[in-house]
Formats: C-alpha cells, sequence, structure tokens
C-alpha cells in the first residue's frame, strides 16, 4: 500500500508515457533481433538494450524509496550516465559507418567531430550556472549538445561531399538530433525554474523518447545490409597533385567575380 | 544569466536549421554529358568572347550616348545588363563544376588535407556572398559594368590536360555515387 502512494507522486499521464516507451524499447529490442541488424548497429543495440533496462530499475526504485527521495535521484543520474555513454557510442558509431569506407573524409571528420564534441561541452560546462547540485544536470546537458552538434556535422560533411546515407542511418540520427536537441532545451528550462518546472520536464522528456522511439522502429522495420559498400579509391598523388590546382582556379574565379564588386566600389 | 540562457536556445535554433538542411535527401548525382562536356572545358564561354567583350565597349556607349535617342540608350543599357548576367551565370557554372570534381577527387581519396579542403570552403562561401549580391544590383539597376581584359586570359588559361583528368574522375565519381546508390538499394530489397 505504501508502495502504491509513493508511486502516485507521479503524474498518471508520466507513468502512461513511461510504459509505452519501455514497451516500444522492448519491441525495438525484438526487431533488432528479429532483423538480425544488432550485428550492423551493435552500439545502439546495447543503447537500447541499457535504455530499456534503466526503465525497471527506475520503477524499483520508484517504488520503495519514493520519486523524490534522494537514493532514487541518485540512481536516475547514475543510471542515466551509463544511458548517455551508451548513446554516445552508437552515435559515434554511425558515424564510422557512414564515413569509414572513405578514408581520407573520415580522417578529415574524425578530427573535426572529436573536436566540435571537446568544444561544445567545454563551451557547455563553462556557461553552465555554478554549483555542484547543477553539476549531473550540466553534464547531461553537456553531452546532449555534443551528440546533436556531432550529428550536424556529420550531415554537413555527408552533404558537402555528396555522400550517400542509408535510410536507415538518415532515420537513427533523425531520432536522435531530435532526443538530444530537445533535452538541451529541456535541461536549460529546468535549470532555472527546478522544481516548477520538473513534472513538464519528465512528461516532455518522456514524449521525445517515445517520438524517437517510433522514429527507430519505423526506420529499422527492414534488415540492413552488413556493410555499405566499398569504393574504389584514387591513388594518392591524384588529389595531392589536383586539389592545390582546383583551389587557384576558384580563386582566380572569385578574383574575377571580384572584378565586379571593385567596379561597383569605385562608382559608389 | 538571461544571455546564457537564451544562448542554449540560439545554438540549438542554429543546429536545427543546419540539421533541416543538412537531412535532405540531395539531388541526382552529377554526371558529365556530351551536352555540358563542353561547359566543362570552358570552350562555349570562349565562343562567345568576342560579342561580350563587344557588348561591353565603352566607346560604343559613349558613340550612343551621343548619336541615338534615350529610348534606344535604354535599351541598350538593358541588354548590357542582361549579358551581364549571363557573365556571371557563365562563371558561377564555371565555378560549380570545378567544385564537383574537387569534391569527387576529394571524396575518393585516401588522404585529404586539411588546408585545402577549408580553403575551398572559404572560396566556395566567399564567392557565393559576392554572386548573390551583384546580382541583385544588377537586377536592381545599379549595375556595374565591368571591363572584361582578364575574361580571355580565364577561359583560355583552362589546362587541357587537367580539364580532361579531372572529367575522367568527375565519371568515376559519378560512377561510384551510382554503385554505392544501387548497393542501398540492394541491400534494402534483400531485407
Amino acid at each position: 500500500m505504501l508502495v502504491c502512494t509513493r508511486m502516485n507522486e507521479i503524474p498518471a499521464s508520466v507513468r502512461i508515457l513511461w510504459g509505452v516507451t519501455a514497451f516500444l524499447g522492448g519491441g525495438l529490442l525484438v526487431l533488432l533481433l528479429y532483423r538480425k541488424s544488432y550485428r550492423v548497429f551493435s552500439t545502439f543495440f546495447v543503447y537500447v538494450l541499457f535504455d530499456f533496462l534503466q526503465c525497471f530499475v527506475l520503477y524499483t526504485s520508484y517504488r520503495f524509496w519514493g520519486f523524490r527521495s534522494s537514493v532514487s535521484s541518485q540512481i536516475a543520474w547514475g543510471t542515466q550516465g551509463v544511458v548517455m555513454t551508451a548513446r554516445a557510442a552508437a552515435v559515434a558509431q554511425i558515424c564510422q559507418r557512414v564515413l569509414a569506407e572513405y578514408r581520407g573524409v573520415w580522417a578529415l571528420a574524425k578530427r573535426l567531430l572529436i573536436l566540435t564534441a571537446v568544444v561544445v561541452l567545454l563551451y557547455s560546462w563553462a556557461i553552465a550556472r555554478g554549483g555542484w547540485q547543477f553539476a549531473v544536470l550540466n553534464g547531461h546537458r553537456g553531452i546532449e549538445l555534443a551528440i546533436a552538434s556531432v550529428i550536424v556535422i556529420l550531415l554537413l560533411f555527408t552533404r558537402y561531399y555528396g555522400i550517400v546515407v542509408e535510410p536507415a542511418v538518415r532515420v537513427l540520427t533523425i531520432g536522435f538530433f531530435l532526443y538530444s536537441s530537445f533535452y538541451v532545451l529541456n535541461d536549460t528550462i529546468l535549470e532555472r525554474w527546478l522544481l516548477d518546472y520538473s513534472r513538464l520536464w519528465n512528461l516532455l522528456g518522456s514524449s521525445v523518447m517515445l517520438a524517437s522511439m517510433l522514429l527507430w522502429i519505423w526506420g529499422l522495420r527492414e534488415r540492413q545490409p552488413e556493410r555499405a559498400f566499398e569504393p574504389e579509391m584514387l591513388s594518392d598523388g591524384i588529389y595531392h597533385a589536383t586539389a592545390p590546382e582546383i583551389n587557384a582556379r576558384l580563386r582566380a574565379l572569385n578574383e574575377h567575380l571580384g572584378h565586379f564588386w571593385n567596379v561597383e566600389r569605385k562608382r559608389s | 544569466m538571461s544571455l546564457l540562457f537564451y544562448s542554449f536556445f540560439g545554438l540549438i535554433g542554429i543546429l536545427l536549421i543546419l540539421f533541416a538542411w543538412s537531412v535532405r535527401v540531395p539531388g541526382r548525382p552529377f554526371r558529365p554529358s556530351p551536352e555540358n562536356g563542353e561547359d566543362e572545358s570552358g570552350c562555349r564561354h570562349m565562343t562567345y568572347l568576342p560579342q561580350i567583350r563587344q557588348a561591353f565597349a565603352e566607346a560604343d556607349f559613349d558613340f550612343l550616348s551621343k548619336n541615338t535617342s534615350r529610348e534606344v540608350l535604354r535599351r541598350v543599357r538593358r541588354e548590357r545588363r542582361s549579358v551581364a548576367l549571363a557573365y556571371l551565370a557563365a562563371l558561377r557554372a564555371d565555378f560549380q563544376s570545378l567544385l564537383r570534381m574537387a569534391r569527387a577527387i576529394a571524396m575518393l581519396s585516401p588522404e585529404l588535407a586539411a588546408i585545402q579542403e577549408f580553403e575551398r570552403i572559404r572560396l566556395t562561401a566567399k564567392f557565393a556572398w559576392q554572386y548573390q549580391m551583384i546580382r541583385w544590383k544588377l537586377l536592381a539597376g545599379s549595375a556595374p559594368m565591368p571591363q572584361l581584359h582578364g575574361l580571355s586570359d580565364l577561359v583560355s588559361g583552362l589546362s587541357v590536360r587537367i580539364e580532361a583528368a579531372l572529367k575522367e574522375l568527375g565519371e568515376r565519381a559519378a560512377a561510384a555515387a551510382e554503385l554505392a546508390s544501387s548497393a542501398n538499394r540492394r541491400g534494402l530489397d534483400a531485407g
């Protein structure tokens, strides 16, 4: 009876959403196993598994210690750290899946993606609200912002170089971006209004997780190929011979265009 | 506090715009064809070079301003503007075809030089900015009418050997992109 009272601290809408999300998480795990997609997206599978297990750990802790107890809070943020790490690993694997076959682009992109993640984390930490009570929240927001930035950089790379992204990977990135960008905003509002916002924070967070789950299930409904195709690479010398030459030509075209510009400036 | 608070919203807004732009499925991959092959080497532009130069000749315009009506002068000005716009478009086409080739080569190269890649991005941004500004000014009527002495150097300075090599590489890149698309399709069909 005491247990039931403690669970009542959580709004019914949030409890329902958690239930549906846990159910969908289970469904996604079954789908990944049934379609053997766990071989292709192994870290994504681990992430979904951890997220699914977290639901049960949290449910148990809320039943025994209550929603607002410090023990439950520690368990919630502790498990969230594990899930967050798994999510970051899943995004890293997606980046590798998309770009690794293009060795030159991947070598350049990898450095840029790591640099972006580090800079965003530092920025997020530097401008966050002080005090250790916000440390976990700031860490969560920083990692989510880094994930969102890395996804955007990855997609910019694919667009710039005309690299084809598999439909399933595209849907996975949309789900991750949706979740991460939303949580940055959600955590920022929570940091400011804390207790007043905590109920809505849970409700909105669960809703966006639900949306991401639905997207991922839809994206992974079919079996995924084990490997993306392997392009035939050019010899190393071609790039080093032509890239400066092409850039010089582009610069010449720019200067020519600048001629128009200078005429206009002289007139004015 | 407010500034920092809103900075997260601003950042997410920028990321959302970039995400929406980059996640769109790109158009069909570039395929060199006999029709645009001439453009790749710049031959088509060179063919019309004397006419373009003539259209911009200052002496012709001075002569007309002294000996014809305002109506004729206006028409000449209008036609000069359309020639300038066509010239701009030709420059842009040259720029874009070079960019396509550069990307195709970079995509299939085992090692890239970051300096060259970022330099190309910088040049692209600069070109896009200048192109749009000049185009708007031309369309608005405040047209800069340049001397085109450098144009012949630009067009005739193209090295046939490099162009041929780049064209071949462009074809290989297009074939690779086609292979990627068909591999993806096969993967989905197998599922």
